[in-house]
């Protein structure tokens, strides 16, 4: 009893030292648990977005015929990649991936590695700035006229790539096939949160594991 | 002249027709269909098939099974049968039957043009070409360079050289040029066909005049919707609509500037046979138009059956041949994805 007393006395501080350690604890296991239900969350989501993306192609290939889809139209020719991926690992624990979309491929002068560098900063702002668009809509709806219209600049920018991409089937194709490779690029967006995911809860549990192992010795 | 092909059809037509008809009494039934919908897998699917008339096609062939072999396959039946009728065929039949290949030769060329120019193996495109539309030079398609150079070393001795006049340019190939000679080239031939059939006169002009401005019709519909949103302007958009058919000319000039799904709705629905196609559709919706138009196909290929001592019964066999083919792939898609709740999205039952 009088132990207890001792440790719920706010002015004994291993006590208030211990509870703290407790709560921190607990928050690390918490934050791990939450980490693990993302990821659950987001690989079921990419499974239905893979599964909506595969039906749709059999849809535009129903639509436009199976000789104009079909994995001899793939172009071999050496191109720039549309998308690329950046790993930032300030923290050798927990890296951090980010996508570059639809880097463009129409500037055939693109050969030195600053211009190609140049050319990902825009479209990873681009890319940033997407990713705002889906957190909160209404922050760039307050923004000003000249904001809209490079937004709208933007979404024309990708659109035209977007097209680039799917010319190898044809200019004039199936709006269910532009639907297939939104499905399909929505889910390389899931796969890039659930790697980052992925990476926020192998460090959780790190941590976890760690303090764990300092309780038990 | 009309009214009197029931003296003279049968001399020269009349076997083939009996083959044909017997071969329209193969087509896959709504029972058959609610058989394949059930499958649980493609081996089952293979089980279900080798009870109809596919069955000496596909009975041999080893699991795992995929849907392109199933589709394969079925389309090796089309060919045989189209080879026997074609063989035995006098004019001007036997010319009416080679027209219904020419879409698929033009289909053929386009796919070995595009493929060469994305550098593939001219061996994997040719496997990849429909078996209706091969002919002996079809290889050396992948060494031109530009429309010219296509026509002058490969065209010029096939049934598809009358069409090339409309464009032949110097210019390079590249997507947009390939897409424009595709659709140049259909417009042509569907054009060709037509006069060709008006020719014949009789119940196979009457028939195949509307068969053919539906699918003229179709056409125009579909490459104002796929064009939205496109670098393809409004002129070159028009240039590949018809000369004939229901749109011909007025809808065609609405249908040339529309920019969304809703304006092309509202441009169809002023013509009757079109209204029930679109009533079926939501607004903004376009998912389901393509199967609408297949349905309303099929419903008029079916009719030409009903009338005897004509040429359309080909056309119309074959047209059903490949919505029964185009069934079956749906069907397997769907079992191979596990998404058999979706079967009935684009399955058209045929009679």
């Amino acid at each position: 009893m009088e132990e207890e007393n001792r440790e719920l006395n706010p002015e004994n501080g291993s006590g208030f030292t211990k509870q703290h350690q407790e709560e921190e604890e607990d928050h690390k296991v918490v934050k791990f648990l939450d980490s693990a239900d993302s990821y659950l969350d987001l690989f079921d989501s990419l499974s239905s977005t893979l599964r909506q993306g595969w039906l749709e192609l059999a849809t535009a290939r129903q639509s436009m015929g199976a000789s104009r889809i079909n994995r001899a139209l793939f172009d071999l020719k050496y191109h720039n990649a549309a998308t690329s991926l950046q790993v930032i690992q300030d923290d050798v624990k927990q890296p951090n991936f980010t996508l570059c979309k639809w880097v463009s491929t129409n500037n055939q002068n693109c050969s030195t590695e600053e211009a190609k560098f140049d050319e990902d900063e825009l479209f990873e702002k681009n890319s940033t700035n997407a990713q705002l668009r889906y957190r909160g809509t209404s922050e760039i709806q307050e923004k000003s006229p000249e904001s809209i219209g490079s937004k709208l600049t933007v979404v024309d920018q990708i659109q035209k790539e977007r097209s680039k991409s799917l010319s190898m089937f044809g200019t004039l194709v199936s709006p269910k096939l532009r639907c297939a490779q939104i499905s399909f690029e929505t889910a390389l967006d899931t796969l890039i949160e659930m790697a980052n995911m992925r990476s926020s809860l192998l460090s959780a549990y790190d941590q976890v594991h760690k303090d764990m192992a300092s309780t038990k010795g | 002249m009309y009214g009197f092909e029931a003296l003279t059809f049968n001399i020269h037509g009349g076997y083939l027709e009996a083959i044909v008809r017997g071969y329209r009494s193969g087509l896959l039934t709504a029972a058959d269909y609610n058989n394949l919908c059930q499958c649980e897998t493609l081996d089952d699917i293979k089980m279900h098939l080798t009870a109809t008339e596919y069955g000496p096609y596909l009975q041999n062939e080893p699991s795992p099974l995929h849907t392109t072999t199933i589709v394969e396959k079925c389309t090796l039946k089309l060919v045989d049968e189209y080879k026997h009728m074609l063989c035995q065929a006098t004019e001007p039949l036997s010319t009416f039957l080679e027209y219904i290949t020419y879409g698929h030769m033009i289909d053929n060329v386009v796919l070995i043009v595009t493929g060469t120019l994305h550098e593939r193996d001219v061996q994997e495109l040719l496997e990849k070409c429909h078996p209706l539309g091969m002919f002996d030079s079809i290889a050396t398609l992948a060494v031109a360079q530009n429309m010219r150079e296509l026509y002058r070393l490969v065209l010029v001795d096939t049934p598809l050289a009358p069409y090339f006049s409309e464009c032949i340019t110097s210019e390079d190939l590249d997507d947009m040029n390939i897409e424009i000679m595709r659709n140049t080239l259909y417009k042509a031939y569907l054009e060709d066909f037509y006069q060709f059939c008006q020719k014949l006169g009789g119940a196979t002009a009457e028939i195949m005049s509307d068969l053919l401005a539906f699918e003229a019709d179709r056409r125009a519909v579909n490459i104002t919707i796929n064009s939205i949103g496109t670098e393809l302007t409004r002129d070159d958009r028009k240039k590949l609509y018809s000369n004939f058919g229901l749109l011909y000319p007025y809808g065609h000039e609405e249908l040339a500037v529309c920019e969304d799904i809703d304006q092309v709705r509202g441009v169809m629905e002023k013509y009757p046979p079109y209204q029930p196609i679109f009533a079926k559709l939501s607004y903004g919706e376009s998912q389901m138009l393509d199967k609408a138009f297949y349905e309303e196909e099929v419903k008029r290929l079916c009719l030409a059956f009903e009338q005897q001592f004509h040429y359309a019964v080909f056309f119309a066999y074959m047209r059903l041949k490949e919505q029964e083919i185009r069934n079956l792939m749906w069907i397997s898609e769907c079992v191979a994805q596990n998404q058999k709740s979706r079967v009935h999205d684009s399955v058209v039952f045929i009679f």
